[in-house]
């Protein structure tokens, strides 16, 4: 046995891009993200050959978590084919060889912007989002450090109270997406920018969520079979967009989150945003043999 | 153009990088030296908002990004991460430093005298025209000294301090191989103070000059006294696994401090950086004098200017507001819709 058998040849890169103590950093915050539900976990985000603000968080997790027979699914804004989730997809699949898919029902590994597909997940899958700020008391408290220590106290009277303002002032709570939500009865976390309509796919989900903020070095979790509840008012139930009755005008699927899509005579037409669903609709209907999931929303309503 | 085309975005984002990069067109080894050659203090900016030191690598990155200095910065910086570290050199002390230009805003004179060195500053901006009509131009030779300046200054807070005129920090005794590195752990606050000097050396210089700016025109506590400025060149002096320490070269520094003069004592602001810039090291020192006490979310607060003058993270932040958001975008249009709707139904008169 020689020593050249034992060592393996220098090469430019480390599998997966990152190199092991910036994997082992990744495993030892997401683990503690794991063991408290919904706490945000300062970690040591490292540059990527992407920009900050461009799913950086998200895609060192998925770059730790990947191995040669991982299957990808890459998401932007429910689209497998926005640019930004093919840049993505092509990066990890270039840099660990993974096999990627546009499939949730394939997919191991689902690193997604802003939406959390429509069918529901499993045990064996995981789901990674991109945060862009993982702070959702950012808008009653822009300095981190203070912010920090609101959550160690629970201190969420503020919260509370500018979501209570925005009903005496508009009505509704004026929250569109990202909204504020108790994790295990303890903690406050955005759910990043996913719309109000996937909040509740996270509850009680049986698939692990780890968001993951590059930009800000932060990183949380929402376990399997964890309480994520939107923060209500007794007397003021939680509101999803109303998208139960539209109708997609490419699929014709229905009672799903849709895009809206502003024509020339003043008027809108809608398409789902759950693009790859929409395409498998279609395929379906023309005869395929394509499995269609279980959805969170059967007929425009949550089941449970 | 398709900007969520179905199954179009993978060839659309690799036409556009191509018709990005066919703009620059060929780079050879020769535009490499040629861009190391005549812009210095560019590559110097570059490789201290990268915090690595190398100009061939510096001249690359600013090649391959057509000068975009943030993209050449982000380049660097992903680069950098993935290089294991081999070794942390001994620290620095400023009477070591090979000093090319130092000078003292506070005396007429210092001990080891004011030193000009290569400067613009008292130069007439004027554009050499000549050049765009065929003429070369030439720069006039130098003419040395008959004695060369010494190329070692002591520190003139030393003399300062000698004086019971400032207190100096205390030696930091931390080992080198201990001493908190920002590229390994998140920056809390508040932060340690090798924390705040390592972000302000790789600050974005552009966004340390429009904060420490703010402090000095008066939205800070303290107006800077130029105390100290430095380009100097540092030794890089390692250990070797056999236990010599031998020289590994030599790296371009600039270094400044700055001074309040308020209370009974001279209180200090200080920072330093790779390559030679002294614009952010200026401002930067203005910055860390003010910060002590600033008030929570003023410019001169640690956590507000650290934050802000990350150049890759503000960037890209900034640039990723071109992504789409047609679903948070759609999320709030629901509720302003729903709002709207409510608030017309309570102004329309009783039945």
């Amino acid at each position: 046995m020689s020593l050249k058998s034992l060592t393996r040849d220098w090469e430019p890169m480390s599998y997966g891009f990152l190199d092991a103590s910036a994997k082992r950093e990744l495993r030892r915050k997401m683990l503690k993200a794991v063991a408290v539900p919904g706490c945000q976990m300062p970690y040591a985000s490292r540059e990527v050959p992407m920009a900050r603000g461009w799913g950086t968080g998200g895609l060192q997790v998925s770059l730790t978590l990947i191995n040669p027979n991982t299957c990808v699914k890459v998401i932007d804004q429910g689209a497998d084919d926005s640019v930004n989730a093919a840049s993505i997809r092509s990066f990890l699949a270039r840099v660990s060889g993974a096999p990627t898919t546009l499939d949730t029902l394939e997919a191991d590994l689902i690193q997604s912007r802003h939406r959390i597909p429509e069918e529901v997940l499993r045990e064996d899958q995981v789901l990674v989002l991109q945060v862009p700020n993982p702070e959702p008391l950012r808008s009653v408290q822009p300095n981190m450090s203070i912010a920090r220590q609101m959550h160690a106290d629970a201190d969420y009277g503020r919260m509370w109270l500018q979501l209570y303002e925005q009903i005496v002032r508009s009505g509704r709570i004026m929250q569109g997406a990202s909204y504020p939500s108790m994790v295990n009865g303890r903690h406050v976390m955005t759910p990043s920018p996913i719309p109000r309509w996937d909040v509740p796919k996270l509850n009680m989900a049986k698939h692990l969520t780890i968001l993951s903020a590059g930009r800000e070095k932060r990183i949380f979790a929402v376990p399997p079979y964890t309480r994520v509840e939107p923060l209500v008012f007794d007397d003021v139930p939680y509101k999803v967009e109303e998208h139960a009755n539209l109708t997609c005008y490419r699929s014709g699927v229905r009672g799903f989150f849709m895009n809206e899509i502003p024509q020339d005579d003043g008027s809108s037409t809608h398409e789902i945003s759950d693009s790859e669903y929409g395409v498998k609709a279609i395929r379906s209907t023309e005869g395929d043999d394509i499995a269609l999931g279980k959805t969170w929303y059967e007929n425009g309503e949550m089941s449970s | 153009m398709a900007y969520v085309a179905t199954r179009g975005g993978e060839r659309a984002i690799e036409q556009s990088e191509r018709l990005f990069r066919a703009e620059m067109g060929t780079i050879t080894p020769e535009r490499i030296c040629e861009i190391k050659a005549s812009m210095p203090y560019l590559v110097d900016r570059v490789m201290g908002e990268a915090s690595l030191y190398d100009e061939d690598i510096a001249a690359l990155a600013l090649a391959q990004t057509g000068g975009e200095l943030y993209e050449a910065v982000l380049v660097l910086r992903a680069w950098r991460t993935t290089q294991p570290r081999l070794s942390v050199a001994e620290p620095i002390e400023q009477e070591t430093l090979f000093t090319h230009r130092r000078l003292s805003a506070a005396f007429k004179d210092i001990p080891g005298g004011q030193l000009l060195g290569p400067t613009l500053d008292y130069s007439h901006r004027l554009l050499a025209t000549q050049v765009l009509t065929g003429e070369a131009f030439e720069p006039v030779p130098v003419e040395p000294a008959a004695k060369a300046a010494p190329a070692h200054q002591p520190s003139v807070s030393a003399w300062q301090a000698a004086n019971d005129l400032v207190d100096l920090p205390d030696a930091d005794t931390t080992l080198s191989e201990d001493i908190p590195d920002i590229t390994r752990e998140p920056l809390l606050f508040p932060s340690k103070r090798a924390h705040t000097l390592q972000s302000l050396a790789r600050a974005e210089t552009g966004g340390v000059l429009a904060l420490g700016y703010a402090a000095m025109r008066g939205y800070g506590q303290s107006h800077p006294t130029v105390n100290e400025l430095r380009l100097a060149e540092a030794e890089i002096v390692v250990t070797h696994p056999k236990g010599t320490k031998f020289s590994a070269g030599r790296v371009k520094v600039s270094q400044a401090e700055v001074l309040s003069k308020k209370g009974e004592k001279l209180e200090l602001g200080f920072a330093a950086t790779l390559g030679w810039n002294e614009v952010k090291v200026i401002a930067a020192a203005t910055l860390d004098l003010n910060s002590a006490g600033a008030p929570k979310g003023s410019a001169t607060e640690e956590e507000f200017f650290l934050y802000h003058t990350e150049g890759v993270e503000s960037s890209g932040f900034c640039i990723h507001f071109k992504l789409p958001h047609y679903v948070t975008f759609q999320s709030s249009l629901d509720a302003m819709r729903d709002a709207k709707a409510r608030s017309k139904q309570q102004k329309e008169p009783a039945q």
